[in-house]
């Protein structure tokens, strides 16, 4: 940590364990639920603890990602941040929104659009949030003059989001239209702008944890993300098959989604080559697990099993099975869940105020284990109930109800591993608890690292 | 290769898709209104949409195979199951599963009568969009059609009329999805296993007031206007004496299709 209102990202971070661990605990409930018989079935159904667990994960890695953005911009831009107060202001308003929200669901309220269920009075105030964010770090690179391809992609990834946030809001009658316009949301987020805060974020701990040249990262950065876009972009087109719209969104879907995999695969070669050259030697041993696990299991979650149900011939079966809870609990973990933790072990030490190399990692350890075992587990237990789901249901003709007996085996697997990966969460909430709450001021070791800086242009 | 060669790649590139996606996105909005049947897409169709979103109902359920994966998917439910049924199980979902036995159960949502009835209108809008030919073969909320084998599910080419009933009676006339042909085995409708011989009794009963002289007739009267008769046991029709049996197969069956159909049906005997 090299300047004092970076600590501002604690409070973030702190925020970002609580939800985390609240939406884990969301989801073992719901998911205790698929064994059926339901004591609060008439009290909290599916419908509103899924609905919990979702949204927890949204307001989470967003939070994530805002305080892993007043983390860097300082660093990047040498400055302080522009306004510590309004830093706080947002936290607590964005928050209050999220609580207002969730609140809203125990209750009823819901706007029933899955993944965008807040009510149209509460996405307002995430624009306010937004627009107070983006103000707040853009004035602070204003004020610097100092503008890195690093934070270039980051706050182009954030500003965007935003923006494609708004064709969120927008209602229409049609329930195709509904859904083509609720994908520029889902999907050009995390499949798409969102890829650009993860691979800036990857750029920003590559450079600092292996010393890599700058030039050379920023340079492959933008591989990174030109060919997330490439891909992306008319990549949309694999959530568009089967909602009412022509077919060649079938060829265009099936083509272009089938190159996503490219840009993780991309950011796994690049995490590989850069602790390749410089050796693991980094005393942040920690921050090196979840670096380089994000890119592995981002590559493997969203990457590989992104395309295994990506082609519309395959899709046609497997579509709305538990294929697609399988790749979407890996791709989220690997890609936006590894990524927060991996900054967070990251800044931790800086925050507490100790040097990397005296900070106690078995605690640690366990957590990272935990979690990745955890969900690699439940991945593999979603993908045999997915694959016999589809079978079963879908090519013999089984009806759902009697499909869903023959998959219960699945589920307890499922609950199983969910209890080890909730374990982690807990290890490494406890983790980040014991270190204290933040004391530390400029770490010189880490000045030598930090200070590689090259362009100043995007 | 330089940043600023990567700079352009990734600067063209994303100008480039980013063009070529509002222009498909533009086209497609051109071809919605024919896709959608926009022209059936009634105020209470709308309503019906706010009723699906109000009750959170995608948390659980899929349309178009988008929701969640913890109920069934609801695509083609009323072309499936009826609109009488619909109603009758939405008011108490209850009356119709247990969850000691399915594992799951559908929690009573107080839905008044006219929200039930606009979510149902909502659902028949839904199942006419045109998908693409998806699902590409029915999905059942419950019961078995195994239509892998065409041994058992029936030949629709096939030379001998009762062959090709059978795959009317799997296939496009979906009787599978609420009725089994295994005696004892009551899915939503009534196990139709020796429903040649029930039919010559039901033409005995007193309470019969329709026009059906032989079995054969009785079966295609039932087939195309299930409200002539509702047998009195009070199992399968509303508190109204509304069949659940869905009175649309005239429309989207063909005058073969039905005699097909009853040919297979009189094989059961």
């Amino acid at each position: 940590m090299l300047y004092q209102s970076q600590r501002v990202a604690y409070a973030y971070f702190l925020a970002v364990l609580l939800l985390f661990g609240l939406q884990v605990a969301f989801g073992v409930l719901s998911l205790a639920k698929y064994l059926g018989p339901d004591p609060l079935l008439n009290v909290m159904n599916f419908a509103t603890s899924k609905a919990i667990h979702t949204n927890l994960l949204l307001v989470w890695v967003l939070t994530g990602f805002m305080g892993a953005t007043y983390y860097m911009v300082p660093e990047e831009s040498q400055t302080e941040l522009y306004s510590v107060r309004l830093a706080y202001v947002q936290l607590v308003l964005w928050l209050a929104i999220g609580v207002a929200a969730v609140v809203g669901y125990l209750f009823g309220i819901t706007a029933g659009r899955k993944l965008l269920e807040m009510p149209q009075a509460l996405k307002y105030g995430v624009v306010v949030v937004m627009l107070m964010f983006l103000f707040n770090v853009l004035m602070t690179i204003r004020q610097a003059g100092r503008w890195t391809t690093t934070q270039g992609v980051l706050i182009g990834g954030l500003a965007s989001a935003a923006l494609l946030f708004v064709a969120g809001m927008i209602p229409f009658d049609n329930y195709t239209l509904d859904r083509f316009y609720r994908w520029w949301v889902v999907h050009l987020w995390v499949e798409g702008v969102w890829e650009l805060i993860l691979g800036a974020i990857l750029a920003f701990l590559l450079i600092r944890l292996s010393g890599a040249d700058r030039e050379v990262m920023e340079k492959w950065l933008y591989v990174i993300v030109g060919l997330t876009f490439l891909s992306g972009i008319l990549g949309t087109g694999h959530h568009y098959y089967w909602i009412g719209v022509p077919r060649y969104w079938l060829w265009v879907g099936g083509i272009f989604s089938a190159l996503e995999p490219l840009a993780f695969l991309a950011m796994a070669a690049y995490a590989y080559n850069m602790m390749r050259r410089s050796g693991l030697a980094h005393p942040n041993t920690l921050a090196l697990h979840w670096t380089i696990g994000s890119a592995v299991f981002s590559m493997l979650g969203a990457g590989l099993l992104g395309l295994a149900h990506t082609w519309p011939q395959v899709n046609q079966w497997t579509h709305g099975t538990h294929v697609t809870t399988m790749h979407g609990h890996m791709a989220f973990f690997g890609a936006y869940a590894m990524i927060n933790l991996a900054i967070i072990t990251y800044a931790l030490p800086a925050f507490a105020g100790i040097p990397d190399d005296a900070r106690d990692v078995r605690l640690g350890l366990w957590a990272f284990w935990l979690m990745v075992g955890g969900m690699f587990g439940m991945t593999m237990a979603l993908a045999a109930a997915g694959i016999t789901q589809t079978y079963l249901e879908r090519i013999m003709g089984f009806g759902y109800l009697e499909t869903q007996q023959k998959i219960q085996v699945h589920y307890l697997m499922w609950l199983g591993t969910s209890i080890v990966f909730a374990a982690g969460v807990i290890a490494f909430i406890w983790d980040f608890v014991s270190l204290g709450v933040p004391r530390g001021l400029l770490e010189k070791s880490r000045l030598s690292v930090g200070a590689g800086m090259g362009s100043t242009t995007p | 290769m330089t940043k600023a060669v990567t700079r352009r790649f990734f600067f063209i590139g994303t100008a480039i898709f980013t063009l070529a996606f509002i222009v498909l996105t533009i086209h497609t909005h051109t071809t919605i209104a024919s896709r959608t049947h926009a022209d059936r897409l009634t105020d209470e169709v709308r309503r019906g949409g706010h009723v699906w979103a109000k009750y959170n109902c995608e948390n659980c359920h899929t349309l178009l195979g988008e929701g969640a994966y913890y109920a069934p998917d609801l695509t083609k439910v009323v072309q499936q199951r009826g609109a009488a049924y619909l109603a009758q199980f939405l008011a108490n979902p209850a009356q119709f599963y247990s969850e000691t036995r399915d594992g799951r159960l559908m929690p009573t949502l107080g839905l008044s009568t006219q929200e039930i009835a606009n979510v149902i209108a909502f659902l028949d809008w839904m199942g006419h969009i045109d998908t693409n030919g998806w699902p590409p073969r029915p999905i059942l909320v419950s019961g078995v059609a195994v239509r892998a084998m065409p041994g058992v599910a029936g030949v629709a080419s096939a030379a001998d009329p009762p062959s090709r009933g059978k795959a009317v009676f799997n296939g496009s006339g979906a009787c599978a999805s609420c009725h089994s042909v295994a005696p004892g085995v009551v899915l939503v409708g009534p196990s139709l296993a020796g429903v040649a011989k029930t039919a010559v009794t039901r033409l005995q009963d007193p309470h019969y007031q329709g026009t059906a002289r032989t079995a054969a007739e009785y079966l295609e009267e039932s087939i195309l206007q299930p409200n002539v008769f509702i047998v009195p046991d009070g199992l399968y029709a509303s508190p109204q004496r509304v069949s659940f049996m869905p009175d649309t197969l005239g429309k989207t069956l063909a005058p073969e299709e039905v005699k097909d159909l009853v040919a297979y049906l009189m094989t059961l005997q």
